[in-house]
């Protein structure tokens, strides 16, 4: 077989727009060029405008993760006022989050990537569904696209809890600088746990068992769309009246080699990215060039010690010891259930924790600094944000998104991204698996698109040194 | 397809083993779909420059369900949330909904559109002539559908995505097309409003709209008309802090400019709205949302586009009410 090309687009089931491309040689995927094909701006939307309003705003960056923006804006109020934020009010917070939480990786296994492993019924959504190579029996495949029914009540009421607490859901509300504007009160306390204990036993009867069964009928992919095992983590769960406690540790894992990220390794790289750098202003902005030659996202490619690292479930759980397996496919798949299962945990946890009383909020007035740096892991991977102000204006509100680490370009060297690095190597052994096989690697990243429509600037980032 | 010729080609095929008679018998199947599912509204679904929220809030329906509405409402053919389909197989079922249903289908449109450098920064699938930009696509399936529905702030008034600066040039759906769009904006949607919608167009045809285009249904009275807090407003009793069970338009709350009836319908199962966990209304529905309503919780005088009132896309505030 003479090389040849795949145009893979659009990559459906996921959020925002996704290209990519793929050379093979003799059925084997010698490149990948994964492009992410839609620009919002958003950091140069952030400039000049109240630094309060990024704890509503920066949510509208990503639907199916806003609550991560809300939280890591909410932490870098915290910081820029130096507000103390109450146990309550710490509980609350890791409520709404690992709520939001639930509710993506349960739509993710269903909505996104059950379709991958499972022939679902010939009617739309699902025509053309092209499953070449589904394994499960017929009972088996039945039992299981009739879950997507069940996963849709049990996302809607992951939903519910945020929305008790937060007000609404995507982008909540509630959860805000200085604590949660909400008053815990029995009667929300109660609504949630009986929400949570049905969740619970969704994961549980449904969701777990599924997860074992697919990665049992598709065991070849434990070998598929591996990486070279660079994992980062900033971290989840914030506590500590100044966030200054993270449950689930942050860490760089390189091999066997455990570490605390610092920023100063962090570096942008947007050789193969739709950017230039302005030479017009003094800081060399960097800029939208959408026609700019040998370029082919609109995802900078962000390395850490000029190397591509991956985020997710399965960087968390391999960091925090919660599992121990490899970086293929199905391992993203089973380490992501696995933390939902985890999650569903800590909720009904904290809700036992939480005391019934007042709104626990305190929003200090007065800013003590006037820049600020936090993060967080978000559903699919490591976020940062980090800001300078002028007064209370935004002077520069610069963020890190999973996708960037995961969905990066090529670097200057030519060192594949995380998603890239994952396609390249596997094999495609009959021409009707050209897009099932690559479709299944890449979902297993829980890919957002829509998370990296925006810009970052190392060179002008003006926060640095050691994040913890 | 006749039915003996189908059984047919069941027969040719069971030996096979090789998959290819799924390969043989999905093209037919599809068509058979296409041409008998009439009696729901045949759905493309395209997402342009937004966050997605918007299709996670229809995921969020409750009574009907989306199982209900896929299966009793819509046939959502084309989603690149939803779809089954992926490559070149999903742009196949994009083309064969317009060439079947030409006249016939509703497209739903998720995103504002860039038009700077005529639309490059959106492109909704790359093919072997060229990318495909959202401004492309939605002008020509914009005129072949019998309804376009724009989900959402951004599609319906460009909404963040075309906010200030506005880098890409993007603008709200009907400002690319020259005919009806019915805007259900929200940021995101409250799903009741978008299969709201969807009911009225199935059971009653197009409902009643406002100056903006939204169904008079969600969008007719303002959030302050509806506000369980307005006793409080009446009394100027306004809260001292986020939090307060005051009135929150010392907050910031733009409650008394934005059309929604958030404060009776609420959100998720109807559980909550904003006003409700002790916060301002931001306006998400409005045609100068998120500009307008900043800075978000400075009182409406306050901010910042407000003052100027030089927008032509502004609402006012409800007549006798501040």
């Amino acid at each position: 077989m003479s090389p040849q090309k795949i145009l893979f687009s659009p990559v459906t089931r996921l959020s925002g727009l996704l290209s990519v491309e793929l050379s093979l040689d003799n059925g084997i995927i010698t490149e990948a060029d994964v492009s992410s094909t839609m620009f919002r701006g958003f950091e140069y939307i952030m400039r000049n405008r109240h630094i309060t309003d990024a704890v509503y705003l920066t949510q509208r960056i990503c639907g199916i993760c806003s609550t991560a923006h809300g939280a890591v804006a909410s932490y870098l109020l915290d910081q820029l006022y130096d507000n103390d934020i109450s146990e309550n009010a710490q509980i609350l917070r890791n409520i709404m989050f690992g709520a939001d939480f639930l509710q993506n990786h349960i739509r993710h296994f269903y909505f996104f990537g059950l379709p991958d492993f499972v022939i679902m019924p010939n009617q739309p959504p699902f025509l053309n569904q092209n499953c070449s190579d589904c394994r499960l029996d017929d009972i088996d495949n039945r039992r299981l696209a009739g879950h997507y029914i069940d996963a849709i009540k049990a996302a809607e009421k992951s939903h519910q809890i945020l929305a008790l607490f937060g007000g609404k859901a995507p982008h909540q509300h509630s959860f805000v600088h200085g604590g949660v504007a909400v008053a815990p009160t029995a009667d929300k306390i109660n609504q949630a746990l009986a929400l949570i204990h049905d969740i619970r036993n969704f994961v549980q009867l449904y969701m777990m068992p599924d997860t074992e069964l697919i990665s049992r009928c598709y065991e070849d992919y434990f070998h598929i769309g591996e990486t070279p095992g660079r994992f980062l983590s900033f971290g989840l769960f914030r506590f500590g009246n100044k966030n200054n406690q993270v449950l689930w540790k942050p860490g760089i894992l390189n091999g066997c080699r455990l570490d605390q990220p610092q920023l100063d390794f962090i570096q942008e790289d947007i050789s193969r990215a739709w950017f230039e750098r302005s030479e017009s202003t003094e800081q060399g902005e960097v800029r939208p060039a959408p026609r700019k030659p040998g370029a082919y996202s609109w995802t900078k490619a962000v390395l850490y010690r000029g190397q591509h690292y991956e985020g997710g479930p399965l960087a968390r759980m391999t960091i925090n010891g919660f599992y121990n397996g490899g970086t293929s496919t199905m391992d993203r798949i089973v380490a992501r259930s696995l933390e939902t299962l985890y999650i569903t945990e800590l909720v009904e946890e904290w809700l036992h924790e939480l005391e019934p009383g007042e709104p626990p909020i305190n929003q200090k007035k007065e800013l003590v600094q006037d820049q600020a740096l936090s993060v967080t892991d978000a559903m699919r991977g490591p976020l940062l944000h980090s800001t300078r102000l002028q007064g209370e204006q935004i002077e520069r509100y610069d963020i890190i998104t999973p996708t960037s680490w995961n969905f990066s370009p090529k670097d200057d060297y030519g060192n594949r991204g995380p998603a890239e690095t994952a396609l390249v190597g596997t094999e495609i052994s009959a021409p009707e698996f050209k897009f099932v096989i690559p479709g299944r690697i890449i979902r297993s990243f829980d890919p957002c698109i829509s998370c990296a429509t925006h810009l970052f600037d190392h060179r002008t980032n003006t926060i640095d040194k050691i994040l913890y | 397809m006749e039915k003996n010729e189908f059984l047919q080609l069941c027969r040719d095929n069971s030996l096979a083993g090789n998959h290819k008679l799924s390969a043989r018998i999905l093209p037919v199947v599809r068509e058979y779909l296409l041409d008998h599912s009439t009696d729901k509204l045949p759905v493309i679904w395209l997402e342009t420059s937004d966050s997605g929220d918007n299709n996670i809030a229809f995921m969020n329906a409750t009574y009907p369900y989306l199982n209900h509405v896929f299966t009793n409402m819509i046939d959502l053919i084309y989603s690149n949330t939803f779809m089954a389909a992926q490559g070149s197989d999903a742009l196949l079922l994009l083309e064969d909904t317009v060439n079947h249903f030409r006249g016939r289908f509703t497209l739903v449109v998720e995103g504002a559109v860039p038009t700077k450098d005529r639309g490059i920064y959106n492109v909704i699938a790359r093919t072997k002539n060229g990318p495909i930009t959202a401004l492309e696509a939605i002008t020509r399936l914009g005129e072949a559908a019998q309804h376009v529905i724009a989900i959402g702030t951004c599609a319906s008034f460009g909404g963040a995505s075309s906010a200030a600066p506005n880098v890409t040039g993007s603008v709200g759906v009907s400002q690319v097309l020259e005919r009806e769009v019915i805007n259900v904006s929200g940021c995101p949607v409250n799903p009741d409003w978008f299969v709201g919608t969807l009911a009225h167009l199935l059971m009653y045809g197009k409902p009643e709209l406002d100056e903006y285009n939204r169904p008079k249904l969600f969008y007719g009275f303002t959030v302050h008309h509806h506000c369980q807090r307005r006793s409080y407003f009446d009394k100027k009793d306004f809260a001292k802090q986020l939090g307060d069970i005051e009135c929150m338009f010392s907050q910031g709350c733009s409650g008394p400019r934005t059309g929604s009836d958030c404060p009776y319908r609420q959100w998720i199962n109807h559980v909550s709205w904003p006003v409700k966990v002790n916060t301002p209304c931001i306006g998400c529905t409005n045609p100068d949302f998120p500009d307008g309503s900043a800075p978000f919780f400075s009182p409406l005088p306050q901010k910042s586009k407000a003052e100027k009132d030089d927008n032509h896309k502004q609402p006012p505030m409800t007549e006798g009410e501040v």
